[in-house]
């Protein structure tokens, strides 16, 4: 997809993107300091925020197919297994009720499969939320601070499942974080981000 | 649009006398000051303090106006601050058997006689009385001093008629007027009780244009001070059945020996007196044209 | 005892009391919750000048004493009012009438708080979701499905304690309008005291009762955020 001329101004920020393609089916992270404005492009590229000007141009992805993991993911007052249908229910879609057991499985909530979704810790709460993005198989995914600031063991594990969709079937991944660690081994593709504007490096 | 406006007219009625009570407490006060000077300067040949004197009545005596005119009289001539609760005539004799006023002033001979008789009262003194008046639309019912063809034609053409209701002096006068009838109010599916004081009737009997039983004293004052004019008229007065007797009995010191019986005995000879008697012949005149009561203390009724 | 209270809850004038009170309270925080719920959810939805005077406004009515309340209501629906031709006064129409507009602010003022608080974070989860606008609505509301129980249960509990503008607009008419509210105020009016507190303590079963379903809502609520 390719952005042109979008700017925004929140406050004292501001926030200018000339021009950026992210090319489809790879691995993009988006790395700089805190407050350098990406949580606010992703959030204007998912539809949360408006720009005040510029072409956001999906190249055929309409809203169905975008999805993003927020920092505090947002659960429903209902069950782990309603949260995690959620999107495949709003869009007509039969629950793979095997598919979602052993996903639950593989990340280790199977036990809390009808437990209530707030219960959850934060770490399962990530869990939780990263399934949710993934179960409707959207094609482009944003992870905003999901997946930093995680055990070890998990983060293998994230990093497992992702390498596994790219191999199945490529989309595009736009993933947020402050600092460089384990995930961007994963990453086609590397941007920095500075006060608002993307830079070379 | 003439209603917006009188919405807008009966809000601002309100902030006014909000405002005018205000400016009347302090001048209440100004007053009580200068009255405790002169009562000081003449202490001698005036009653002075002696306290309170609580009393329960019906809604009636105040809602005429005639307690607050007698109440400054009655501290000046017996130096008792008489206070009031004015509710319906079996309430005010409730409170009376619990012992929580000094003397009754009501109208609803027999559960007065029977209260004296369950040892609540001391002796009952016949003091003034009133009548009732049958009030509602000029049609069907042509005016009358009648009440017995007045109630037997409301059973009989089923017309709207609302009772209070609530065990008052003024239900129980209209309950029995039925009962001399052998009618059955409830035979009458137009016939609705209130349960609220004369006041409230009044208004509802109004709303629905129905007949309606009151004492003459509430209905004159409610036709004269109430925002929009009555559309109803008295359609009976003047039958011998319709007086409304009001006797003034204090409460047994036997029962309650805390209670204030001397300003009780006070109170009753007071009222009792022909200066007072003659007052409460003459109140009412001045505003209304015609005496709210008709002063009988003495005699048997 | 027993007896006692037997002999009072199976009397017809307290029956019928119950019952009015029931219909009264039923309807009232019927349409009271519809209008209310709607219109919080819409005023916390959308952004249009003047919003922050009608926010004010809501609140004021929050407070407003029943008895004002009924007094508009009286004035309104009186044989010489504007909608006296409907003949609504002295009618548990009337008395509905009257609580909704005690009531309505009420619910929309508490649920445009909550909405206020929530909504935003639901409204961008269902949109990283690719949830239609529909499905945003319906979202919202199944989210905010305890808060909105809350204030029902709060308008149900306002409606059957309310005495002063029931007693204005429906005017306590026996078998008709009286309520279990107004029916204290007659039978105390009477000196009859054993009734009347025998009522007394029918409301107060029914008040424990509605503050427990609060209580449990709340708590569930609290729950919640322990993580």
């Amino acid at each position: 997809m390719r952005i042109t001329n979008l700017e925004k101004t929140i406050g004292k920020f501001h926030m200018e993107v000339n021009d950026f393609y992210i090319e489809p089916g790879k691995i993009h992270g988006i790395v700089g300091p805190n407050g350098c404005g990406k949580t606010v492009f992703l959030k204007m590229l998912a539809g949360i925020i408006t720009p005040d000007k510029g072409i956001l141009d999906y190249e055929g992805l309409s809203s169905r197919d975008i999805t993003m993991m927020s920092q505090q993911p947002y659960l429903m007052h209902t069950s782990v297994y309603e949260n995690l249908i959620y999107p495949l229910k709003i869009r007509g879609t039969r629950p793979d009720e095997d598919e979602i057991d052993e996903m639950l499985n593989r990340v280790g909530l199977r036990e809390q499969k009808n437990q209530y979704a707030r219960s959850l810790s934060s770490g399962e709460r990530q869990k939780l939320s990263f399934l949710r993005a993934v179960i409707f198989k959207p094609k482009l995914i944003m992870v905003d601070e999901t997946l930093s600031n995680l055990d070890s063991e998990s983060e293998e594990m994230f990093v497992g499942i992702i390498s596994e969709i790219q191999k199945e079937r490529p989309i595009t991944w736009l993933i947020v974080n402050h600092q460089m660690d384990h995930i961007y081994q994963l990453c086609d593709e590397i941007h920095y981000m500075e006060k608002g504007r993307f830079v070379k490096k | 649009m003439k209603k917006k406006v009188l919405a807008v007219l009966v809000a601002a009625a309100m902030c006014v006398s909000l405002a005018a009570c205000g400016g009347n407490g302090e001048e209440k006060k100004e007053e009580k000051k200068e009255t405790k000077a002169a009562t000081e300067e003449q202490k001698e040949d005036k009653a002075g303090d002696k306290g309170r004197l609580m009393m329960a009545t019906t809604t009636s005596t105040e809602d005429t106006g005639l307690l607050d005119y007698l109440k400054p009289i009655f501290k000046e001539d017996t130096g008792w601050d008489l206070e009031w609760n004015a509710v319906g005539t079996g309430e005010a004799l409730k409170m009376g058997e619990n012992g929580d006023v000094d003397v009754v002033l009501v109208h609803a001979k027999a559960s007065e006689e029977e209260f004296i008789a369950n040892g609540f009262g001391v002796e009952r003194f016949p003091v003034m009385y009133n009548d009732f008046v049958v009030i509602g639309p000029k049609e069907p019912i042509a005016k009358t001093d009648d009440i017995n063809a007045v109630f037997t034609q409301i059973i009989n053409d089923q017309l709207p008629f609302v009772s209070r209701g609530d065990d008052s002096g003024t239900d129980k006068k209209e309950k029995k007027i039925w009962e001399n009838l052998s009618l059955d109010p409830a035979s009458d599916p137009n016939y609705i009780e209130s349960g609220q004081g004369m006041g409230a009737t009044i208004t509802m009997a109004d709303e629905q244009k129905a007949y309606c039983l009151t004492d003459r004293g509430t209905w004159l004052k409610q036709s004269k001070d109430a925002t929009l004019e009555s559309e109803l008229e008295i359609v009976c007065e003047g039958d011998a059945n319709l007086l409304n007797q009001y006797g003034v009995i204090a409460v047994s010191p036997e029962k309650y020996p805390e209670l204030n019986n001397e300003g009780a005995n006070d109170f009753i000879e007071w009222i009792c007196s022909d200066k007072i008697q003659k007052l409460i012949g003459e109140y009412g005149i001045d505003e209304y044209g015609q005496a709210l009561f008709t002063p009988n203390a003495g005699t048997d009724s | 005892m027993l007896e006692w209270l037997k002999s009072v809850v199976s009397d017809a004038g307290i029956i019928s009391a119950v019952k009015v009170t029931f219909i009264m309270a039923v309807s009232s925080t019927a349409i009271s919750s519809v209008l209310g719920i709607l219109f919080g959810l819409l005023l916390e939805r959308f952004s249009f000048p003047g919003k922050k005077i009608i926010v004010r406004i809501n609140r004021t009515l929050m407070g407003v004493p029943p008895v004002v309340a009924g007094l508009v209501v009286y004035l309104l629906i009186m044989r010489r009012g504007p909608l006296g031709p409907l003949s609504l006064l002295f009618t548990i129409k009337g008395m509905v009438i009257a609580q909704v507009l005690i009531i309505t602010p009420i619910i929309s003022g508490m649920i445009y708080s909550y909405a206020r608080k929530s909504a935003p974070s639901i409204r961008a989860f269902a949109v990283t979701m690719g949830a239609t606008r529909w499905q945003t609505a319906k979202l919202i509301i199944r989210e905010l499905r305890k808060e909105i129980y809350f204030c029902m249960v709060t308008g149900f509990g306002r409606s059957i304690s309310e005495v002063g503008a029931v007693m204005l607009v429906g005017g306590n008419i026996k078998g008709r309008t009286r309520t279990m509210t107004t029916t204290i105020s007659l039978l105390k009016s009477q000196g009859i005291f054993t009734e009347g507190v025998a009522l007394g303590i029918l409301l107060l079963v029914m008040a424990f009762i509605l503050q427990w379903i609060c209580d449990l809502l709340q708590k569930e609520g609290e729950e919640d955020e322990n993580y």
